[in-house]
């Protein structure tokens, strides 16, 4: 018995192919895979907190525009564009530590309309206050650059951002195989059972909510190095569901699988996107089109497949291993059941 | 004085609208479990409509009673897709309503585009004690108190309303005596619906109604309803009264731009103070 389980079988040339896809792609695919890059980086926060934590925040959006304004006001202040994009993840991080601390005594529908709600407060703040521009927004944001060198191409931001999305995922990973890990799992099921066990719910609740207003913070501090500029009118309440459905499609509590659902949504709207734009098309068809696929999408996932997509897939591989292993002895098939 | 008179008159018909979604969350809530995101979007599609069937020059009445049916008729679609389903969790519902609402948009985009409509309402004012008041909020409030006494006396007073009640206070029970829960609680998101729709239709004529509205009207309801905890429709009630009123004083005396922040930041410290109240074992119970 020596086969490497699937996820190695399928990781190493993924991993290889998204290093090379920069070096291939033109301009345009590469808006388009930067994109994608930063939506995996949230949804891994939302997966996080809504698979392993079992809190549904419908305000991810809200720190994805922190990290975004934070990078985007440091470095026009003259600050180099390094420390606004650490900064970015810190100060989304602190934010929802403050907020938390309140919210997160809330659960279910009241948590998810809370947060709503915080991402709607803070859009109509930032669209009337001076300093982050009002409903302009802020424009000229510097590239990113360290020291002297300056990052002009899209290649390099594609670089940057799957790097931090990798970095993302081991952070992840390393949370939720930790001790604190299996204490989240708890909490999820039962609060009042993981609290009578020694876990501190509150805690943990709080540190896994803030460590996905980091990852969302900064995909943000990416976002405005990339695009130059920040405004309102970028994270609207949809964003925030839109990585709800990345999440759900890709399967709640699954690393690979906010990555699976990220880039299954983003290249579902990019097809249709190209075929709303084909001439003879009425001018709504692109938000229509959008709008109808996040829907159903959203409804048949958690409808048909509440696992998600990834669980879905890799459950029924596992399943046809086990049974071209059959044949082979008593013992096996028994311990085969057992641990499904 | 007078000022203020008309103030909180304005302020009492706003509330008024806003009771009615909320309630609609209530009737829903109550029954199944669910908090049902697409209750704003029953009062956008009721809104569409009935500027549509106005234009098309069906008489007042008649449009307005249609456009409230095809508002019930979508909150029994929503019920079929949140709760259709055996065994599908109140959470996992809110999301599936959560998707409805997006789905809405794309066909109220296909049907009415994405500009905002207005429809014509009752015209004229009135001088109550030296305010100016327009017909239509006074006819708001009026349609609001009656429904709310109609709705008193469907669940006081016929088996039916007796049933969701029922089904309200215990499910297992309700079960063991021979009532259908699914049947009901689809019944609920049609009442919800329909709900939904009166206020629709009282709105368009106040302000026009775009198919994005649906966001700043379910925000609104669910701050009303989380005053009585999602269970009391009355206190829901006072709790949008309380809403409508403050919302407007903000606007008349020159917080316009905060109008939204004072309503949620309400609704965020009346939910946190209550959830401060109950205890976890309680919560996971229900």
């Amino acid at each position: 018995m020596s086969r490497p389980p699937v996820g190695t079988l399928i990781g190493l040339p993924v991993a290889a192919v998204t290093l090379a896809l920069p070096a291939v792609l033109d301009d345009s695919a590469l808006a388009v895979y930067i994109l994608l890059g930063l939506a995996a980086m949230v949804t891994v926060g939302v997966s996080l907190l809504m698979g392993y934590a079992g809190q549904v925040s419908l305000g991810q959006g809200a720190f994805y525009a922190i990290g975004a304004y934070t990078a985007a006001l440091l470095s026009l202040g003259g600050v180099p564009p390094p420390v606004g994009l650490v900064a970015a993840p810190v100060v989304a991080a602190v934010f929802a530590v403050v907020i938390g601390t309140p919210l997160l005594r809330l659960r279910g529908h009241h948590l998810a309309f809370a947060t709503l709600a915080m991402q709607l407060i803070l859009l109509s703040l930032a669209g009337q206050l001076d300093f982050t521009g009002g409903d302009i927004g802020l424009q000229a944001i510097p590239q990113f650059g360290v020291g002297s060198f300056e990052m002009g191409g899209a290649a390099a931001y594609a670089y940057l951002t799957w790097g931090g999305l990798a970095l993302v995922m081991l952070v992840t990973h390393n949370v939720i195989t930790s001790r604190p890990g299996r204490a989240l799992r708890a909490l999820a099921t039962s609060e009042t059972a993981a609290a009578s066990s020694g876990i501190p719910v509150g805690r943990y609740k709080l540190t896994v909510f803030a460590l996905s207003a980091a990852f969302a913070g900064l995909a943000g501090g990416i976002y405005c190095f990339y695009t130059g500029y920040v405004a309102p009118g970028s994270f609207p309440v949809l964003i925030s569901i839109q990585y709800i459905v990345m999440a759900v499609v890709g399967g709640l509590g699954t690393i690979w699988g906010a990555v699976v659902g990220a880039t299954a949504i983003t290249l579902l709207l990019q097809g249709l996107n190209t075929l709303a734009t084909v001439p003879g098309m009425p001018t709504y068809a692109p938000s229509v089109l959008s709008y109808a696929v996040y829907a159903l999408v959203l409804i048949v996932v958690v409808l048909f497949l509440p696992q998600g997509l990834l669980p879905a897939v890799t459950g029924r591989l596992a399943a046809r291993r086990d049974r071209t292993r059959q044949p082979l002895t008593e013992e096996r098939d028994g311990s085969a059941a057992e641990s499904r | 004085m007078s000022a203020f008179l008309g103030y909180l008159l304005n302020g009492l018909a706003v509330g008024c609208a806003i009771a009615l979604i909320a309630s609609g969350l209530v009737a829903v809530h109550r029954v199944t479990g669910v908090v049902n995101f697409a209750q704003g979007t029953f009062a956008v599609v009721a809104g569409l409509c009935v500027s549509s069937l106005l234009g098309l020059g069906l008489p007042h009445g008649l449009s307005e009673v249609a456009a409230v049916l095809v508002a019930a008729l979508a909150g029994l679609l929503t019920g079929l897709a949140a709760i259709g389903r055996p065994g599908t969790t109140p959470l996992s519902s809110l999301i599936v309503t959560l998707g409805v609402g997006v789905l809405a948009y794309a066909v109220e985009i296909v049907l009415w585009g994405d500009q905002p409509r207005s429809a014509p309402g009752l015209a004229g004012s009135v001088t109550v004690a030296g305010a100016r008041i327009q017909t239509q909020h006074l006819l708001v409030i009026a349609v609001t108190a009656v429904t709310f006494v109609l709705l008193a006396l469907f669940f006081g007073r016929t088996y039916l309303g007796k049933a969701l009640t029922a089904c309200a206070s215990n499910p297992y029970a309700a079960r063991v005596v021979g009532l259908d829960v699914r049947r009901l609680g689809l019944l609920a998101f049609a009442l919800g619906g329909l709900l939904g729709g009166i206020a629709g239709v009282l709105v368009t004529p106040l302000r026009p109604i775009s198919f994005d509205t649906d966001v700043t009207l379910i925000v609104n309801g669910f701050a009303a309803a989380v005053f009585g905890g999602l269970t009391r429709p009355v206190v829901a009630l006072a709790g949008a009264l309380l809403l409508g009123v403050a919302e407007t004083m903000a606007a008349g005396y020159g917080y316009g731009a905060h109008q939204l922040e004072v309503a949620l930041g309400l609704m965020l410290v009346v939910m946190i103070v209550r959830a401060g109240r109950r205890s976890t074992i309680h919560q996971e119970a229900v």
